[in-house]
């Protein structure tokens, strides 16, 4: 047969004799006159996939543009990396790279191990109700918008109502302006991330545990080890290829801190500290209409993604890990 | 026992730390609510910490009377049912030829899909795109460049791959078409995963706000998370001393809303977590 993959085939291909392709072309149409149906089904999929994830790869192209609305895509001028130069020149640049950074992996380092912990902690009841209960609860966040979320820390946080404004009263401290100090900015951003977050990502590890087999810890009891040491030695090891994949992940997502919660909770006077990628794309390309100059700061941005998803997999194949590829 | 002992304590710190977290995670909504339904010169003078003082619905009336939230919530309703509807369908029927195993360029189509979950071209192209359509300030705008979600569509697609292949041969040999197959046999048999994967839709909608904020220009069409951002923005910016005091809606009436937008999510709760838990499973695995 023809299409069998072999190192020739290549080789093999170019020798096929015309007739040989021809009966290739027929069968494809033929297969193609069978799935007709199923492929009349698939056709919002090709589409969907081809206009709303595809073409925006290709409208990336208006990063080497200068694009207008006018204009269109095809029909704006090239101006090759002007805009690339423009925004690695920007004294902006740094203050932003170092948000960014800086922002992801306060959340990747604070925010992973809390729902490890919050897995191990819920895997050693023993009473199903309460460990049901307070997993259900743990992850209702989860159901919750960011517009909610930031505007319960707007609450708890507001220097003329605030509860923890009220508690610091209460103890004789003076008011604190959280929201305006840019040295709160980070620690708000990474605890309120962890509260939303723990309980929902303990899903994952607390399955991941499930599927740790019984026998190694009755092996373990008999030989007389405490809890401890079966977690240390047992469960931990068990969860480490869970923990490499989740910290892969998110490691590739890193540089997209959750801009929608920056967004909404930064003002002018943390800029400083909060002004991220993703809020500068959305504030020159969307508000000032600067379209192509954001689209290159997308670029940018999701090439670094992209680039340390590479290596955040190197990186656990290189500690023994499967990586996600 | 010594050993018995150690164990026990362990129980009693566990049991404490896992109370804490739960307390953690409920307070904020406890409180939220309380505040929503004390008086407005409680809130002010900040007497509310967990029960509401004195207990009205002011804060709920003033906010129905209102033009604005009313509209949204109905505008929110009916993006999160048409959406959910739009992505189930979609994905539905899209998931069907690709987990029949001699599809037409199975793996190839296979591969184009899971390859765009790692090309995020970002928001502006994507944008350019939805303006050049022209669907910017319809629902479309907030329906069609989200209308599968590859995890979901994967998930789907392995839910059918491992139903019984036996009904569809059987059915077609009955001379049934595709589309009777998937719409009459398919999909009903289907409703736990389509329940699982819509839950995650419904969500995405109820919750979303961005798309909104960048896709419509009329404040008419604007959903609740539009309209709670603005007043957010407001009480953010009163707190920095931006903003005059008197432009501001009061506390409870925010909250109000808050919990407004809050009760379809709490409604479904309970059903929803156990397939949210098994939803998270699946994509995981596949993940």
């Amino acid at each position: 047969m023809a299409d069998i993959g072999t190192e020739h085939s290549a080789a093999y291909h170019n020798a096929v004799p015309k007739k040989s392709f021809r009966s290739r072309l027929r069968k494809t149409w033929n297969h193609i006159k069978r799935d007709r149906q199923l492929l009349l089904l698939f056709l919002p999929c090709i589409l969907f996939y081809v206009i709303f994830r595809y073409g925006p790869l290709y409208g990336l192209i208006i990063a080497f543009k200068d694009y207008s609305v006018f204009t269109g895509v095809l029909g704006s001028e090239w101006v090759g990396f002007k805009h690339f130069i423009t925004f690695f020149t920007n004294q902006d640049f740094w203050i932003l790279f170092r948000n960014t950074l800086l922002l992801g992996m306060y959340s990747l380092i604070f925010g992973f191990p809390f729902p490890i912990m919050l897995a191990l902690l819920l895997n050693e009841v023993r009473n199903k109700w309460f460990k049901k209960s307070v997993q259900t609860f743990s992850y209702l966040p989860a159901f919750l918008s960011v517009v909610i979320i930031s505007s319960m820390i707007i609450d708890f946080l507001s220097p003329n109502h605030g509860i923890l404004n009220q508690m610091l009263a209460a103890f004789g401290f003076e008011k604190k302006y959280f929201l305006v100090d840019p040295g709160w900015f980070r620690p708000i951003y990474v605890i309120s991330e962890i509260w939303a977050n723990a309980g929902y990502e303990s899903i994952i590890y607390l399955a991941a545990i499930a599927g740790i087999s019984p026998t190694l810890y009755e092996a373990a009891k008999v030989d007389g080890a405490s809890r401890f040491h079966m977690i240390r030695h047992i469960t931990l090891p068990g969860l480490f290829p869970t923990m490499l994949i989740m910290f892969i992940l998110k490691t590739g997502s890193m540089i997209r801190v959750g801009y929608e919660k920056v967004l909404l909770l930064y003002n002018p006077m943390t800029y400083d500290v909060a002004d991220v990628f993703s809020t500068y794309v959305y504030r020159k390309g969307l508000l000032e209409s600067n379209y192509s100059y954001a689209a290159a700061v997308g670029l940018f941005e999701a090439l670094v993604a992209m680039v340390m998803l590479l290596s955040a997999n190197a990186l656990s194949k290189r500690l023994g890990g499967n990586g996600l590829w | 026992m010594v050993g018995e002992r150690k164990i026990s304590v362990f129980s009693v710190i566990n049991t404490l730390i896992l109370c804490l977290v739960a307390v953690a995670t409920l307070y904020p909504i406890v409180y939220i609510t309380a505040v929503s339904l004390s008086d407005t010169a409680a809130v002010v003078q900040g007497k509310v910490f967990l029960f509401p003082k004195g207990l009205n619905l002011e804060a709920y009336i003033e906010v129905l009377k209102n033009d604005t939230i009313p509209r949204a919530y109905l505008n929110s309703i009916f993006y999160t049912a048409f959406g959910t509807l739009v992505n189930l369908l979609f994905t539905a029927v899209a998931a069907y030829p690709l987990s029949q195993k001699g599809f037409f360029g199975r793996k190839f189509f296979m591969m184009t899909i899971v390859l765009t979950m790692f090309l995020n071209p970002g928001i502006i192209p994507t944008y350019v795109v939805v303006q050049q359509l022209g669907l910017t300030d319809s629902v479309w705008a907030l329906v069609l460049p989200n209308a599968i979600w590859t995890m979901e569509l994967i998930i789907l697609k392995s839910f059918y791959e491992n139903m019984s292949s036996q009904i569809r041969e059987a059915a077609l040999i009955d001379g049934a078409s595709e589309y009777r197959i998937l719409f009459n046999i398919v999909i009903p048999l289907s409703k736990p995963a389509l329940a699982s994967i819509g839950l995650f839709y419904f969500m995405g909608h109820w919750n979303s706000f961005f798309l909104p904020l960048i896709y419509l220009n009329d404040p008419d069409k604007y959903p609740l998370q539009v309209v709670l951002r603005d007043m957010l923005i407001y009480s953010a910016e009163n707190d920095a001393g931006l903003v005059d005091r008197s432009a501001l809606a009061p506390q409870s009436i925010k909250n109000a809303t808050i919990v407004l937008s809050m009760i379809p999510v709490l409604l479904i709760y309970p059903f929803a977590q156990k397939y949210f838990a098994k939803g998270v499973m699946l994509g995981s695995e596949k993940g």
